[in-house]
């Protein structure tokens, strides 16, 4: 059964980076940005056509499903081309989608060398990153999954700071190795099931471990349940450096850092939701039992991650350290969202990775566009910037409140949807729950530290007389810096005013997550 | 009942200021009056739609509709919807009165004074009015936390309108920061009540119960039908709820102790200051507490909590005014000490009280900041009031609204702050009198301080109007003022008016001691009898808080009712009277006055530095959270990064030995691949019993 | 008469052995390129004898496949010894040692 939706959207893409690669620098940047256009619009198609319903994992529809197999390995599962989108990967294509197109518009000033590399590197991302949300095998979602590693080393490595190749190589193989560890962990898992799944498939594995409730096979050395365990902490230790949870988390700063500020906006924007999704698909969604009797220990996780990481904010003088450190506050409350398993905490946390890719989206933006004129990022270096780039500075102003979970913005509604699932699922019939309205209250702390350090980081900059260390003359951003801003700026708040756009897919798709512990609300 | 035109088009009440501000914001510049004149029009459309919504709830109907969706889930809807009953009818009046008044007023202050950057103030007074409004409206409290957010943002952004000098950029900071810390309590206590109740609508609809209703009955069936958490029984966790969401409640109505957020909100432009941080944003806390006081009429120790942090905030701030130099910083600190009398109202069974307090407070104080600002505006933005003094004659305008509203102020009968504030002082005193044990003596106590604090408030209210206005000018400035145009004189004579007036709609004192029936029109008003507000009514509040909480109003303890009204409204008034002669005997004979407040030693230093309540606020900022955050960082670079820089080396010099087994030549890799196969064969083969 | 395969592995060994015995002791690369051809044409041996073994024609298939590689391998080392000859004006492969690390 092959529908074609994915995989014309993906090739486009792909053939998009080649053919901007091939091309020319001085028409590179226009070429791909218009090139972007293509999957995006298609993305938007398959949003208004999307009719699925349920998870695509516990039984639900997929829509634009393909699945043929692909490599039968005889006695071993069989390695299945098989993509398709459920309410919870919707959202996140079309962010990619989004995310991509308005990145390529904000690196037009920054990127001045090699530009049909780099575009295209982009562009490649972009089709890595498309498959990764898609894909329903655990084989082709790991292709992807790698995949875009090769990308984002090259992007950060060749147009970065001074610092990039560190950087580089950091990222690059610290992400390797927690891959490696959850690619261990995950085929443990699925050879552990023995004759239960005769594919990779996820489906079909997590239907045999949660519907079915097949036991994995005792290995030699383990019983099932240790096996399930392991199992559980390798994917969680995988993904966690993905997400990242503290402590594997200090390979994000350098790489934001270093990184180009488009690089730095899907950094944030879309690679950081490749751990959270993937711990919703497989951590949760597979080994919910698992989940449920450590939940103590995945909560404090989260916590220690939104309050040490907004800690930590609060410590950088750095603009773009700041905003880094603050991602790895914000995805504290995915974490803890999912823990909870109620219909508002799995979706909050859904929701949550959808706007906190458009909010940092636009944070990392607007302090490039600072950065293109005044060549430093540094609080200390400049202050009263309003005065004179005051479209750029109101719109960082409004994103830094997004951040804060300003009501009306997307931030807002997905903290709260989090909070509340989180504090909802106090009232479960399950050990060790009822202490999760105590976890959520110190996680709330959190909104309180954000303001603390973005007010300060905001006052020191953008406020008081203007001044600036270095030697460069500041002006108006060109309207093409200002414009992406402008236009994720109005995309937050839609979905913070009207958050069903997405959240009714979501909870369409989440339910049946939260439906595994504790029966839901 | 819906079909009531003035209901129909209640949502254009909101909808006008938001339209100003969209329109203002995107084309302020090429505006008349750079955007004022679209504000004002919006502002008088929201006053005009209020007026009428009023005198139709005065006629008895109320109205609650949910317009759209936030979320739709079927377990929780969330949802935003318009309520409009007595209360939230009368505070849109007072928001869109005082809104317009300042807006108009903006234009001398502001337009008159050569500000640049006004298109972003009217923007911004349109997106607080907008926030405002829809806040009064809301019918369930996370639509209410949404737009309490925002007009939090908006007092933000207009404290620091002039960003470009240090303290207003810094006031901006620390304002948002305190009530911050107070909204993380609020929004616990909002997720608290949604996962507890299921709901959290303020008023019951057909297919809807209001979560105040759920309480009661929760704690009348003994805890059926709710969910409560971390293990405590319903009572308890409904306490623990209310409390939280009086965090909120606290730092926004500027009550101890997150009340250093206000007097340094001062730094924003005067008109700012009448509308947030006197009229309107700041009640905005009294406001939710008597929005959902059929919740904290079932918690006696919220209750009590509330009656003390009010009592003593009235007291607290009081003192606090009495010896600062700039004028609109008396007022500031008058302002908090204002707030915790509707607090002590609220907590001592005052509702309609606590209301009316709200009501005049919300008159007069607007007066004396628009006052302040005409004053300024004269003094060519001096605010120091040893500067000032002999203004009398060279603003008569200014004079006698500014004094109005200082009589209203400090409770002198018969302008509209004595009955209110007499009011206040009643309610409490007749609870603390009648209920038994220990919330009895927590009112008294509450009461005792309440009291005191009009000694206090008469006394720096006329110290400020006799340096201001009486004796010599004490300046080049105050000799020559610069003269204010009609666009600040008329809102002072609106405002002036209705504080001297105000009263009127609840001359309670006179009902009781003369005996004329029906003259409390507030109480009457607060009371309507129709089906959709049954359990949101005065008397239902009254019965509740007996029935649950032990509140017992005993007015004859002193004999008699109407001596019990005679001897608290005697006790107050004589109080401030005390005040103010005071402060004439100190300031006011003397054409020359000299500053009297040295001689209160170690106590002018402490009142001066605001009991250094800012100094360990600050302290806990930069002083605490800042080093530890420094610290974290030192860890998470030191040991964190460590451990995996200190990885990546180990690897590096462990590779730097093992790397010189490639010698680059063949032939070495072809004998070691050959060797490792028969070292390989052999194995397998030893292993495998090839040779057994 | 067919021969008994273990004739064929003891020739396609000894063929092997010294194809390995020329990679290790000669430093001249174009030797080393035949060396290695000894080797595998060894291996094709080996197929070829197996695949008669077992009356099964896929060995043969294979031999094919590995000649064609073969061939392809042989222009490709060749063209690297063109090219290190052109760099070290030598064709001994322990001179150009000078990418090891």
């Amino acid at each position: 059964m092959m529908d074609g939706t994915i995989e014309a959207l993906i090739a486009v893409t792909l053939v998009g980076s080649l053919v901007v690669m091939a091309g020319s620098d001085r028409y590179a940047a226009k070429l791909a940005t218009a090139w972007s256009l293509i999957p995006l619009v298609g993305s938007l198609g398959m949003w208004a056509t999307y009719d699925a319903t349920g998870n695509a994992l516990l039984g639900g529809d997929t829509a634009f499903t393909s699945r043929e197999t692909w490599l039968g390995l005889g006695p071993l599962p069989d390695i299945e081309w098989f993509v398709g989108i459920d309410g919870i990967s919707m959202p996140l294509v079309v962010l990619t989608t989004v995310l991509v197109t308005l990145a390529l518009v904000s690196a037009w000033t920054p990127i001045d060398e090699r530009q049909s590399q780099f575009y295209g590197l982009v562009l490649f991302l972009e089709a890595g990153l498309l498959g990764v949300f898609t894909a329903l095998d655990f084989f082709v979602w790991f292709v992807f999954w790698e995949a875009v590693l090769v990308p984002m080393y090259f992007l950060i490595g060749v147009w970065g700071g001074p610092r990039r190749k560190y950087a580089a190589i950091k990222m690059f193989v610290y992400t390797n190795i927690a891959s490696l560890v959850m690619f261990v962990g995950y085929t443990a898992l699925v050879f552990g099931l023995g004759d239960a799944v005769s594919t990779f498939a996820m489906p079909e594995t997590a239907e045999a471990l949660v519907v079915e409730n097949v036991q994995p096979d005792a290995l030699a050395f383990v019983d099932a349940e240790t096996l399930k365990v392991a199992a559980f902490t390798a994917l969680f230790a995988g993904f966690a450096v993905k997400v990242p949870i503290v402590p594997v988390h200090t390979w994000l700063p350098d790489a934001h850092v270093e990184a180009p500020t488009p690089v730095s906006v899907l950094l944030a924007g879309v690679l950081l939701k490749m751990g959270t999704y993937a711990l919703l698909r497989f951590n949760f969604t597979m080994l919910p039992d698992v989940a449920r009797a450590n939940m103590p220990i995945i909560a404090a996780f989260a916590v220690i991650s939104i309050i040490y990481g907004a800690m930590l904010a609060l410590a950088q003088t750095d603009l773009k350290r700041i905003v880094a450190y603050s991602s790895v506050s914000s995805m504290g409350y995915v974490i803890l969202g999912l823990a909870a398993y109620t219909l508002y905490g799995v979706g909050g946390a859904a929701f949550q990775m959808v706007s906190h890719g458009l909010i940092s989206g636009l944070m990392f933006m607007a302090v490039g566009v600072i950065y293109n004129t005044t060549h430093t990022r540094m609080v200390t270096d400049m202050s009263g910037m309003a005065s004179k780039m005051p479209y750029t500075v109101g719109i960082l102003i409004a994103g830094a409140f997004g951040y804060m979970g300003l009501p009306l913005m997307s931030g807002f509604a997905a903290e709260f949807y989090v909070f509340l699932g989180a504090f909802q699922a106090g009232a479960f019939d399950v050990a060790n729950y009822n202490l999760m309205p105590a976890f959520t209250a110190v996680a709330m702390f959190g909104i309180v530290i954000v303001a603390g350090y973005l007010l300060l980081a905001m006052q020191r900059t953008l406020f008081g007389e203007f001044s600036l260390e270095t030697d460069y003359e500041v002006g108006r951003a060109p309207l093409h810096d200002i414009a992406p801003l402008a236009v994720l700026l109005v995309l937050i708040i839609a979905l913070g005013s009207q958050p069903d756009i997405f959240f009714e897919m979501i909870r369409e798709a989440s339910g049946p997550v939260a439906d595994l512990v504790g029966g839901g609300a | 009942m819906a079909g009531e035109l003035a209901f129909d088009i209640a949502p254009a009440i909101v909808a006008l200021p938001f339209a100003s501000f969209l329109a203002v914001l995107a084309l302020g510049n090429y505006m008349p009056k750079k955007g004022a004149s679209a504000g004002i029009a919006a502002t008088a459309g929201s006053l005009v739609l209020s007026l009428f919504a009023l005198v139709t709830v005065a006629g008895g109907s109320t109205y609650q509709q949910d317009l759209f969706t936030w979320s739709g889930a079927e377990e929780v809807p969330l949802h935003f919807g318009i309520f409009i009953d007595p209360l939230s009818a009368m505070m849109l009046v007072i928001v869109s009165l005082i809104a317009l008044l300042v807006h108009v007023f903006s234009l001398g202050y502001m337009n008159d004074e050569g500000e640049t950057g006004l298109p972003r103030y009217y923007s911004e007074l349109g997106l607080f009015t907008f926030s405002m409004l829809a806040f009064v409206m809301a019918d369930n409290l996370l639509m209410a936390f949404m737009f309490f957010e925002l007009v939090g943002l908006c007092s933000y952004l207009l404290i620091g309108f002039w960003f470009r000098e240090d303290g207003p950029a810094s006031a901006a900071k620390k304002a948002f920061l305190v009530t911050r810390f107070g909204d993380y309590f609020f929004l616990i206590g909002t997720v608290g009540i949604v996962a507890t109740f299921g709901t959290s609508r303020f008023v019951s609809t057909e297919s809807h119960t209001a979560f105040p209703v759920l309480a009661e009955e929760a704690l009348a069936e003994g805890g059926h039908g709710v969910t409560t958490f971390l293990g405590f029984g319903p009572e308890a966790w409904f306490s623990i709820i209310g409390l939280l969401v009086l965090g909120g409640v606290i730092g926004k109505s500027a009550q101890f102790p997150l009340h250093t957020w206000l007097p340094d909100a001062m730094e924003g432009p005067t008109p700012v200051s009448a509308l947030i941080h006197a009229a309107t944003m700041v009640a905005a806390g009294v406001y939710l507490v008597a929005r959902m006081y059929g919740f904290y009429a079932l918690l006696p120790t919220v209750l009590a909590i509330i009656a003390l942090t009010g009592g003593f905030t009235a007291l607290f701030a009081a003192t606090m005014g009495v010896v600062k130099r700039e004028i609109k910083q008396v007022l500031a600190y008058s302002t908090i000490s204002q707030y915790g009398y509707m607090m002590l109202a609220l907590g001592g069974g005052g509702y309609v009280a606590a209301t009316f307090h709200l009501m005049t407070h919300a008159f007069f104080k607007a007066l004396l900041f628009l006052g302040a600002g005409s004053v300024i505006i004269a003094m060519h933005h001096n605010e120091d009031m040893w500067d000032m003094g002999g203004l009398k004659n060279k603003m008569p305008v200014t004079y006698y609204t500014f004094l109005a509203g200082s009589l209203a102020l400090a409770g002198i009968v018969p302008f509209a702050g004595f009955w209110s504030k007499d009011e206040v002082l009643y309610e409490v005193l007749v609870h603390g009198l009648g209920s038994a044990g220990t919330t009895g003596t927590i009112l008294l106590v509450a009461y005792a301080m309440g009291l005191v604090a009009v000694l206090f408030t008469g006394f720096y209210t006329f110290r400020m109007v006799f340096l201001t206005f009486h004796g010599e000018p004490r300046t080049e400035t105050a000799r020559d003022p610069e003269p204010v145009r009609w666009n600040v004189k008329l809102p002072l004579v609106v405002l002036g008016a209705l504080a001297t007036v105000a009263g009127v709609v609840n001359m309670v004192p006179v009902e009781k001691v003369l005996g004329i029936k029906g003259i409390d029109y507030l109480h009457q008003f607060l009371d309507p009898e129709t089906e959709l507000v049954s359990n949101l009514t005065a008397h239902h509040y009254e019965e509740v808080l007996h029935d649950v909480s032990g509140y017992t109003a005993d007015a004859t303890a002193f004999g008699s009712e109407s001596t019990t009204v005679l001897i608290s409204a005697g006790l107050s008034l004589g109080l401030a009277l005390v005040g103010v002669g005071l402060a004439y005997a100190l300031y006011g004979r003397s054409p020359t006055p000299e500053e009297h407040t040295d001689k209160l030693g170690g106590l002018k230093t402490l009142w001066y530095n605001n009991y250094y309540q800012d100094e360990y606020q600050v302290w806990l900022a930069s002083g605490l959270t800042l080093p530890l955050a420094k610290l974290a960082d030192r860890f998470d670079q030191g040991i964190i990064d460590g451990a995996v820089n200190g990885v990546g080396r180990t690897s590096l010099t462990g590779g730097s030995y093992v790397k010189r087994i490639q010698t680059g030549i063949v032939t070495n890799y072809a004998a070691l691949l050959a060797l490792g196969l028969v070292a390989l064969l052999l194995i397998v083969g030893v292993t495998g019993g090839w040779f057994a | 008469m067919a021969v008994d395969t273990s004739y064929y592995l003891i020739l396609s060994a000894a063929v092997f052995c010294t194809g390995l015995f020329g990679i290790l002791t000669r430093r001249n690369a174009l030797l080393f390129l035949m060396s290695v051809e000894l080797m595998l044409n060894a291996a094709n041996i080996n197929l070829v004898a197996f695949s008669q073994y077992y009356g099964n024609l896929t060995g043969q298939v294979f031999a094919l496949f590995t000649m064609a590689l073969a061939a392809a391998e042989v222009a490709v080392g060749i063209g690297i010894i063109l090219v290190l000859y052109r760099n070290f004006e030598d064709v001994d492969v322990a001179e150009a040692a000078t990418m090891r690390w």
